[in-house]
């Protein structure tokens, strides 16, 4: 029972840290907390949706199409309102009051669009379980942590390992600075989107098969925004770390206290968190030099 | 005076009392709260309990939910306002949304999540605009005095407010309190005007909502925020087939706000009679220059 | 002669770098004493320590005679000791006239009761603060510019502000971190005269961090030359201006 409770929390927890990496990535490049993200990861469900439905498409192409779909929109936010306020020397404060517009707008736009109800992906997977010892885990759910595990580790070698993640963690470090050596940072601020956006649009569309389809889905992203939060802002193995913590700690409270504390449980422990670690697990803490 | 427009107007006062609590806390204060809903909340299902019961005073009531409201806030602030920028906007969130999961779950206290009902009919249109004007005046004086420029001071600069003797701490604690006070209020005299309380009508949607309508108005006015709830309150009456999009839209203008005037709104402008006498001045004059300059061209 | 500021081995650590190395100081009342040495040598630190925002590791500050290493930036600020900032941190979008108020809202007495329902003493006390302000702008000859925006000021002015808003606290101590910074010859030869003025006015002691030699030299009665945190030699600026390690320190070592 336990073990089964586990890998549940797990499967839930990597789908809150594909969100929560995204967070943690556009944090430590530009300062704020991106509140439209979780809009992104939600077009990215719709964009997959609607090409299943409409063109019978395999997972995969689903998975694609939704990725796309949610990085292109994505780089459009930074392209059209947040580059635009930086421009303007705006504090930090604006962007996020920006992506709260943001996010207002793009769920309204949805349920305009798609309509207010639950929709359900066809089913693409059998619906048989594995059996491992005492364990069963259902398809989707081995497919949903494959894809999670892949995606996290194919960012966590592109940050640490290649040249542009050098470039990311450099305009990450001081951008400033790295505009004075040359460094084109707005084309890292648009990877970084992109990349965010592709992640969140991954998340959106295993969200979408796991449950379903619906305008304020987006809203699943203030649990992963709590992991971000839980494991430091702007530290992207921290949101891993965070949302593991979480989804683990959910699907835990649900199994052996009650699905109605959940929430109470996940955020009493964020405070009593902060309370104690100020800047979070492994953030860092800032101190402003006067 | 119409029921119905009796009825907006206690809408539009009702929210205006919880607007103006965020245009402090957030216009002045530079400090953001997504959990002022469930300030709210708190005032909302106090008022309610007292009233319903115990069969307490109105006023009583809607003086316990305010004072509840704060002293909840006073202790949260105690706890959290130490915390850096979005470590604190976290807690608040998760301030408000403890309190509703909290809510739903006490079904002998709250009703759960099946709502609250019976609640007397008690808020009326003159104790509304009693309250508006009370708290708007009391808004007004804090701002204009030493308390409100230790708040901007607060806003433009923490380490130079500090430098200069202010209590940082207990300042943003006060400003907290008075926005959780503000809340709380505004939630007593909804629960009395409403009848009917279910804990999900204080979700984060309304926390954003009441920051959406400080920013639409102008973050540092609070006559922008007057303003700001007008608009954002009335607009969906006045066109009945724009309300499904009344959302979409306030998020759009909140994006257009925030890129296009991005100085305009700390302008910390209070609306005036006299300011608008020199604006049409100086509309005039520009009119006269332009005609001046096309006699020239001829 | 009293000694306002008493500093006695001072330290500071940043992650295993000696910012401070047991300083020491001490301030008569009246005298200017300047600080001096080479970027990164823990000046700022030094008046960062002194204010409140950073924990000293070990070691004390007494400002007259009570120590204030343990006390909040605001406290030290309400005891008298008003400060400027290397790279000027004006509230920038309020006006002129409300950054000096700001730093006078300490002689305020009225509450919030009081406030609310405007009595006279509001009035009263609000209508002094005013006159004060004005008079202090009128010192630093911002008057006319008291309701224009901090930020829109000349680079000149906003420093003459931020010292105005120092002096608004009524410190008794005043700590200047760089006030000539970015001024040509004529601007520091202006600035020194209008810092004297300030300090015969106002009975300052004046703490100063200085680059401009002759701002240092036509101000400063003692001066401490600092250099990787630690003292390298301390006197009259004529005094230190010989000595080997300041040489040293500014131009490199002889080879």
């Amino acid at each position: 029972m336990f073990l089964q409770q586990l890998v549940n929390g797990i499967s839930v927890g990597g789908i809150y840290a594909l969100i929560a990496t995204g967070y943690a990535l556009i944090y430590s490049l530009l300062g704020f907390s991106n509140w439209a993200h979780g809009e992104v990861a939600m077009f990215g469900a719709y964009m997959a949706l609607t090409l299943v439905t409409r063109t019978n498409s395999p997972f995969l192409g689903a998975l694609v199409f939704g990725i796309l779909g949610a990085g292109l929109l994505s780089i459009f936010n930074e392209k059209v309102a947040y580059k635009r306020i930086r421009d303007h020397g705006s504090p930090t404060m604006f962007l996020m009051i920006a992506a709260m517009g943001i996010s207002t707008t793009y769920q309204n736009g949805a349920m305009l669009a798609f309509g207010p109800k639950f929709q359900m992906f066809p089913s693409m997977f059998e619906t048989s379980t594995i059996q491992l010892g005492s364990i069963s885990i259902g398809i989707l759910d081995v497919i949903s942590l494959l894809t999670t595990i892949v995606a996290l580790v194919v960012l966590d070698l592109l940050i640490n390992k290649s040249k542009m993640g050098l470039g990311i963690r450099t305009v990450a470090s001081n951008s400033y600075t790295a505009s004075l050596m040359g460094i084109n940072i707005d084309r890292y601020f648009a990877l970084v989107f992109l990349l965010a956006g592709m992640l969140a649009g991954s998340a959106g569309v295993l969200l979408g098969l796991k449950y379903s389809v619906y305008p304020t889905m987006g809203n699943v992203s203030l649990k992963a925004f709590i992991a971000s939060v839980l494991g430091g802002l702007g530290s992207v193995r921290g949101a891993i770390v965070g949302a593991l913590i979480i989804g683990i700690l959910e699907t835990m409270v649900s199994g052996y206290l009650s699905s109605g504390l959940r929430d109470l449980v996940t955020f009493g422990l964020l405070i009593v968190i902060l309370l104690v670690k100020p800047s979070g697990l492994m953030g860092v803490t800032i101190e402003d030099k006067a | 005076m119409s029921g119905y427009l009796q009825g907006i107007i206690i809408l539009v006062g009702i929210n205006l009392i919880a607007v103006l609590g965020v245009s402090i806390l957030t216009g002045f204060t530079k400090l953001f709260s997504f959990g002022n809903a469930g300030f709210m909340s708190i005032g909302a299902y106090t008022c309610a309990i007292l009233t319903t019961r115990y069969n307490v005073p109105f006023i009583v009531a809607i003086i316990a939910g305010a004072a509840f409201a704060g002293l909840v806030g006073y202790g949260l602030g105690s706890l959290t306002l130490g915390l850096q920028g979005d470590y604190f906007l976290i807690t608040t969130l998760g301030f408000g949304e403890c309190v509703r999961v909290l809510f739903e779950y006490i079904t002998p206290v709250t009703g759960g999540a099946k709502g609250f009902s019976g609640i007397p009919h008690y808020t009326n249109i003159w104790i509304v605009l009693i309250s508006v004007i009370l708290a708007f005046i009391f808004a007004w004086t804090l701002t204009h005095s030493k308390y409100g420029r230790n708040l901007t001071a607060i806003r433009e600069q923490e380490v130079a407010a500090q430098a200069v003797g202010v209590d940082t701490a207990k300042n943003k604690l006060m400003a907290f309190v008075v926005s959780a006070v503000y809340a709380g209020w505004a939630g007593a005299l909804y629960a009395n005007s409403l009848t009917f309380l279910e804990p999900k009508i204080f979700n984060l949607a309304k926390s954003s909502e009441l920051t959406i309508t400080t920013v639409i108005g102008g973050l540092g006015s609070l006559t922008g925020s007057f303003l700001g709830t007008c608009v954002v309150t009335l607009l969906p009456e006045i066109f009945r087939s724009l309300s499904s999009y009344r959302m979409l839209l306030y998020g759009i203008a909140v994006v257009v706000i925030i890129i296009v005037r991005p100085s305009g709104l700390y302008g910390y402008k209070e609306f005036s009679i006299t300011r608008i006498g020199k604006w049409f001045k100086k509309l005039g004059k520009k009119a006269g220059d332009a005609k001046r300059r096309g006699d020239v061209a001829e | 002669m009293s000694e306002i500021l008493k500093i006695c081995g001072l330290n500071k650590n940043f992650g295993g770098v000696r910012a401070i190395d047991s300083f020491h100081l001490q301030l008569e009342e009246g005298k200017i004493h300047g600080l001096i040495g080479p970027n990164g040598a823990g000046k700022t630190t030094i008046f960062n320590t002194v204010t409140g925002i950073y924990q000293p590791d070990s070691g004390d500050i007494l400002f007259r005679d009570k120590k204030i290493t343990n006390s909040k930036p605001f406290q030290i600020a309400q005891m008298g000791i008003g400060r400027t900032f290397q790279n000027i941190r004006l509230f920038s979008n309020l006006s002129v006239l409300q950054n000096v108020l700001i730093a006078s809202n300490m002689d305020i007495t009225y509450n919030m009761m009081q406030s609310f329902l405007r009595l006279p003493k509001y009035k009263r006390e609000e209508e002094q603060l005013c006159e004060k302000a004005m008079n202090l702008l009128e010192i630093v000859g911002l008057q006319d510019l008291a309701d224009a925006r901090a930020n829109s000021l000349p680079y000149g002015h906003q420093r003459k502000l931020e010292i105005a808003r120092a002096v608004a606290l009524n410190p008794a101590l005043l700590l200047l971190d760089e006030p000539a910074a970015g001024m040509n010859g004529e601007e520091s030869v202006e600035l020194v005269g209008f810092i004297k003025e300030i300090k015969t006015r106002f009975h300052l002691t004046v703490l100063m961090i200085e680059h401009h030699m002759d701002v240092v030299a036509g101000l400063c009665d003692h001066v401490t030359v600092l250099n990787f945190g630690k003292t390298i030699a301390e006197g009259t600026l004529d005094d230190v201006k010989c000595n080997k390690l300041v040489v040293e320190a500014y131009l490199g070592e002889e080879k």
